[in-house]
């Protein structure tokens, strides 16, 4: 018996071609399917809510516009009935709750993604199908990734209707802790960064539900510290003297100054205490002793060269925050995917 | 060779006693550790936020009722104003974000309990360590809805201390967005989102798609309560021209009817009537008086804790009657 052989040119025998990359997205689709039309799901049933309850928020504001003339008492009255009324305080708790979405869909969507596969083995068998693990990771994240953006933004625009008739009234701010993260380009944003988190937090704690949680928690403490402390600062702050300031401004400090100067506030006690107030904090009076009688101690002060300084972020502020926002924001999970891929790479199979 | 035998005596050798509870309650302890912790943690920042938030309340509260109002004049009137317009917007927040915590803690804590060990298979083994299939989910179970319901009552007392300030000024704890948060509610809610994570577990599987299913039937279940069928659960009254009595009510709709006995629908005309009221006009109030809130907190919590039980007990159910 003779055994044919050749031996091996250079340049033969390489190696299969890579699979293709709509294969990867194929693949993606077929395991995630479920996960994005939950995400569709969840989003379209909230959206669906801010249709049936965003109607007679509409047909109220369209009766305070067609109020005429708008400065006489009635349509006055009107207006800031609609202004400080039950339908703000309804909008106010919806948008509270809604600030929990974003964190949802990032950890429901973005967790499972690796942490399933590193929990139950299967990786094993995935990264093993002619597709290496970073492309195989890469395709699957900014696939879904896309997808749950997408989904996000396009709920975004039915709350900014929803909110609309308040924005307009003008009474209420667009970059308000509870309403700035929900609208524009920011839902998106903070959607894609929770979905980041989750696939970083996956690949790292290797388990889902911890991961899920981890998701959750690191996105809450992430979204606390923007709204209450980064966001202000993206662009200095006005400072006024005019106590009437804009009902669409986002006011974010007041105080009392005297002579250009701001004023101490034993320095506000000394004046006060001749008619019987004290001040505990800038904005804090009681009684304190006789001659407590029909003074405004607001406007004591004002009356005795104090001026009540407020330093505020203007409503025409809102998209150039909107894009710093979101800049930061898609910035940080492109880089938490890169993160997440790189990491791939160094897990043992 | 000869082989020696004895008959089996009748109440001899009728296999081994049951595992005891205690060792059945060790093994769910083992499992739920890291879950509690979890737990405790995520309730603990939540209320040490309520603490240091709170004390700052308080603080500006006892400053602004030295002076209570109506009794100081102007002064008094302009410090509960700005009490009120410096924390209530922020406590508002937190108080409505604060009705995500039972359906969290209560799916997070018990979905993956049954879940994870049908999806990965581990039932097989663990149905069959010696304790039966009633006993061991019963054991698993256990102790993880109590602890969290017990940590449930503990945090809404804590919003109940930090609300106070709120209440005493304002509304009260009837309306919607306080009353699932105060009392009761909070807890019997927090042991219903448990159960439901439990039964969607056992039914669905799988650890993911149960906690999502379990997420959307409590939502459904909190918006059917709050939207219909709590106003229900003792006739509201019905006062003529604002004849409520005095106390934090629960306002549930309120409308106006003209001379002839219909009501009236145009919004400018409600708002000059609530500035003016002309005669001839009445407004109707359909409310829940003041002194009925404990009342609905043990209807409310009464059929939750029902509704737990009766969840739980489909869920054991269902382990007994699944093939392995």
């Amino acid at each position: 018996m003779s055994v044919l052989t050749t031996p091996a040119q250079p340049g033969q025998g390489r190696g299969l071609p890579p699979l293709p990359w709509r294969r990867m997205a194929w693949v993606t689709w077929r395991q995630h399917r479920l996960t994005v039309a939950d995400v569709a799901a969840f989003l379209g049933a909230a959206a669906l809510y801010l249709l049936i309850e965003g109607l007679p928020i509409r047909h109220a504001y369209a009766a305070v516009t067609a109020c005429h003339p708008a400065s006489s008492a009635v349509c006055q009255n009107l207006a800031n009935n609609f202004n400080t009324g039950g339908y703000v305080s309804q909008a106010a708790i919806v948008g509270a709750l809604l600030q929990v979405a974003a964190a949802l869909v990032g950890a429901f969507a973005g967790a499972p993604v690796l942490a399933r596969e590193l929990e139950t083995g299967t990786f094993r068998y995935a990264w093993t199908q002619g597709f290496g693990r970073r492309r195989w990771a890469a395709a699957k994240l900014v696939l879904l990734a896309i997808a749950v953006t997408a989904v996000a933004a396009a709920f975004s625009v039915m709350f900014s209707w929803y909110y609309q008739p308040f924005l307009a009234a003008g009474d209420q701010t667009p970059l308000g802790s509870t309403v700035f993260d929900l609208r524009g380009v920011a839902f998106a944003a903070w959607t894609l960064a929770a979905f980041a988190i989750g696939a970083v937090a996956g690949v790292l704690i290797r388990k889902v539900v911890p991961a899920m949680i981890a998701t959750m928690a690191v996105w809450a403490g992430l979204a606390f510290a923007t709204g209450a402390y980064l966001r202000q600062h993206y662009e200095t702050p006005l400072v006024t003297g005019n106590p009437n300031v804009p009902g669409s401004a986002w006011v974010i400090s007041q105080w009392w100054a005297r002579g250009g100067k701001p004023a101490s506030l034993p320095a506000i006690n000394q004046v006060l205490r001749t008619v019987g107030v004290r001040a505990s904090t800038p904005g804090q009076f009681h009684a304190q002793g006789p001659g407590l009688g029909n003074v405004n101690p607001v406007q004591y002060l004002v009356q005795h060269g104090f001026t009540q300084m407020t330093s505020y972020q203007p409503a025409s502020r809102y998209w150039p925050f909107q894009f710093i926002e979101g800049g930061w924001l898609l910035a940080l999970s492109l880089l938490l995917i890169a993160a997440t891929v790189w990491l791939v790479r160094r897990r043992a199979a | 060779m000869t082989v020696l035998t004895t008959p089996t005596q009748p109440g001899r050798g009728n296999g081994l006693p049951p595992v005891p509870w205690s060792k059945l309650a060790w093994v769910s302890w083992r499992h739920y550790r890291i879950a509690l912790f979890g737990a405790a943690t995520f309730l603990g920042v939540l209320a040490l936020y309520l603490l240091i938030f709170g004390l700052k309340i308080r603080g500006a509260y006892a400053a602004a009722s030295a002076c209570s109002p109506g009794v100081g004049g102007q002064a008094c009137n302009a410090a509960f104003q700005l009490f009120d317009n410096e924390y209530h917007n922020a406590a508002e927040v937190t108080a409505a974000v604060l009705n995500a915590v039972p359906v969290l803690v209560g799916v997070f804590a018990g979905a993956p309990i049954l879940s994870r060990e049908l999806e990965t298979g581990t039932f097989r083994f663990a149905w069959t360590q010696g304790a039966g299939r009633t006993r061991w989910t019963l054991a698993r179970l256990a102790l993880p809805a109590l602890t969290v319901t017990a940590a449930a009552a503990a945090f809404s007392q804590l919003f109940g201390w930090f609300f106070y300030p709120f209440f005493a000024t304002q509304t009260g704890a009837f309306g919607p967005q306080y009353f699932g948060l105060t009392g009761i509610a909070f807890a019997a809610w927090t042991l219903a989102a448990f159960a439901l994570g439990t039964l969607a577990g056992v039914l669905i599987g799988r650890v993911v798609p149960a906690m999502a299913a379990a997420m959307a039937a409590y939502t459904g279940l909190m918006l059917a309560t709050v939207l219909y069928l709590r106003r229900h659960y003792q006739a509201p009254l019905l006062a003529r021209n604002g004849s409520t009595p005095s106390g934090a009510n629960w306002n549930i709709s309120q409308w106006w009817t003209g001379p002839n006995g219909k009501p009236v629908t145009d919004f400018a005309q409600i708002i000059g009537l609530i500035q003016h009221p002309q005669p001839g006009y009445t407004q109707w109030t359909v409310y829940q008086p003041a002194d009925r809130y404990w009342h609905f907190q043990f209807i409310e919590g009464g059929w939750l804790l029902g509704l737990s039980l009766i969840l739980i007990a489909a869920t054991i159910w269902l382990v007994r009657h699944r093939a392995a």
